[in-house]
């Protein structure tokens, strides 16, 4: 089957080779390697390879994601077979006293937090929550779910990125 | 010349600008479609301003209706349509969202006589879509309503002209102007929410009780109408989830600014949904003050943001306008 997979590299030596070697210590055939450099810090690399089956396909991705590489997107012969997305969520109310770590770890269950900015004018003032999360895009409703709950459970106002 | 006899119903804002324009437009109207379109009543609460040779819209404009000699104290819109030879009906008038009154009996009583409707009013067709197009179709005429969304925006003769054949995936936006001036505001001087709604409501942007406007209430009527007109689904403003920007704080808007988002109420019309949402600072979204805009996807087209007045009698009247030449060509 022929793998079609979108890898977000740091732009530095080395970066790309720790990206190649799982799929090619797993059998996997490399077809292609494009560069997608843009200003941002991470170069988004597309990389196309055959392997025999989808139980290598996952052992490559678990080998890549022990590496700590991101990534973006897989296809299987065309088809979408994982896509992760990144949204913002900004939550308003009592967010550090009702338990910002529950909140965190609850997200968790179904996401990634990557980055959390918290103002909080006074401790009696309602305070307002950034968090950066990663997710697959398949996870969503999950994570709409989960966000439904620990608003409704906490008193809180979620709001979203519209890129969802 | 062919004579069109209409009558307009609700003689507020919205009806005194569209007399303006009427007169203003006729000469182009009697040119291009030849077709006069003559006003034979004006109907308000109390009564009626009716002459079937024709109303003088000078006259009305510039005196109260009510003192003109052909004011029928106690005359209402549903028997002057009953009695009435008309052709079209403008519905102006206020409506109550939880009942769609009064103009859903306008509207119902004028489609069961045989006579065309053009509205601004929202309430009735959020409520009873799809009873009033069955009806509308099932008599023959017209119910034409551009001007329930978006103001001078032309999201609805947009897609029955140009984009027809595509099909419409995604449809949201900002639709409500009094909460983008609010959150502009907020945004751009740091305005607390109230301090913001004050100075609304001083300028006139913002009703008194503004909680039509910042609890969402308008937005999902205008979410309901688009859903049933452009996505065909068959809603209500009831079927809608409605979250408004009461609880949005100061500091919430300015940590969505560092991380370089705007706060935007949104309506979305797939999702049936009207909730705060974070707008990325480069999005064609990011409109400021009282202006509206809204994005569509189609599946040839793509992405297509429109952006305009969503309020301001004038500028509704272009919506009113359009609807009115659509009808006109047809009679």
């Amino acid at each position: 089957m022929k793998i079609t997979t979108h890898v977000l590299l740091r732009d530095v030596p080395g970066s790309l080779i720790s990206a190649l070697e799982p799929i090619a210590s797993h059998g996997g055939n490399i077809i292609s390697v494009l560069h997608n450099r843009t200003d941002k810090d991470l170069v988004d690399v597309e990389i196309s390879f055959m392997i025999k089956d989808r139980k290598t396909l996952e052992l490559i991705q678990q080998e890549l994601e022990n590496r700590k590489i991101k990534i973006k997107s897989i296809e299987i012969d065309g088809k979408k077979y994982m896509e992760k997305c990144s949204i913002s969520l900004l939550f308003i109310g009592h967010v550090i006293d009702t338990d910002i770590r529950d909140t965190i770890d609850r997200i968790n269950t179904v996401a990634l937090v990557s980055d959390v900015d918290v103002v909080m004018t006074s401790p009696s003032d309602k305070s307002s929550v950034l968090m950066n999360i990663e997710l697959d895009n398949h996870n969503f409703p999950k994570l709409e779910k989960v966000i439904e709950e620990i608003c409704r459970e906490k008193n809180l106002l979620a709001i979203k990125s519209l890129e969802v | 010349m062919k004579e069109i006899k209409a009558v307009i119903v609700g003689f507020g804002n919205i009806g005194k600008a569209f007399l303006r324009v009427l007169m203003e437009k006729s000469s182009f109207l009697e040119n291009k479609l030849e077709k006069k379109v003559k006003i034979i009543a004006i109907c308000e609460a109390d009564g009626s301003l009716v002459n079937e040779a024709g109303i003088s819209l000078k006259e009305a404009l510039s005196r109260d209706i009510k003192r003109l000699n052909y004011w029928k104290e106690n005359k209402n819109a549903v028997s002057l349509i009953q009695e009435l030879d008309l052709d079209i009906l403008f519905e102006f008038t206020p409506g109550n969202i939880e009942s769609g009154e009064p103009g859903y009996t306008h509207i119902r009583e004028a489609l069961s006589n045989g006579i065309n409707v053009i509205t601004s009013n929202k309430a009735p067709l959020a409520l009873k879509f799809s009873e009033l197009m069955n009806l509308a179709k099932r008599n023959g005429v017209k119910l034409k309503y551009e001007a329930t969304v978006g103001g001078a925006i032309p999201i609805i003769n947009l897609r029955d002209t140009y984009l027809f054949g595509e099909e419409i995936i995604e449809l949201y936006g900002i639709l409500n102007g009094t909460t983008n001036y609010i959150l502009s505001k907020m945004t751009s001087e740091l305005l607390s929410l109230d301090s913001a709604l004050k100075e609304a409501q001083e300028l006139g942007i913002a009703e008194a009780n503004a909680s039509y406007d910042i609890d969402g209430i308008d937005t999902a009527a205008k979410v309901a109408i688009l859903a049933n007109s452009l996505l065909g689904k068959r809603v209500s403003i009831k079927d809608i989830n409605i979250c408004g920007i009461r609880d949005i704080t100061l500091e919430a808007i300015e940590l969505a600014k560092k991380h370089g988002y705007v706060i935007k109420l949104i309506g979305d019309c797939k999702k049936l949904e009207v909730a705060p949402k974070l707008i990325p600072k480069w999005s064609p979204l990011n409109v400021s003050g009282t202006l509206n805009a809204i994005t569509l996807e189609t599946d040839i087209a793509k992405k297509i943001t429109l952006v305009g007045y969503g309020a301001g009698p004038r500028e509704t009247c272009s919506a009113i306008l359009a609807d009115l030449i659509d009808v006109l060509r047809d009679l």
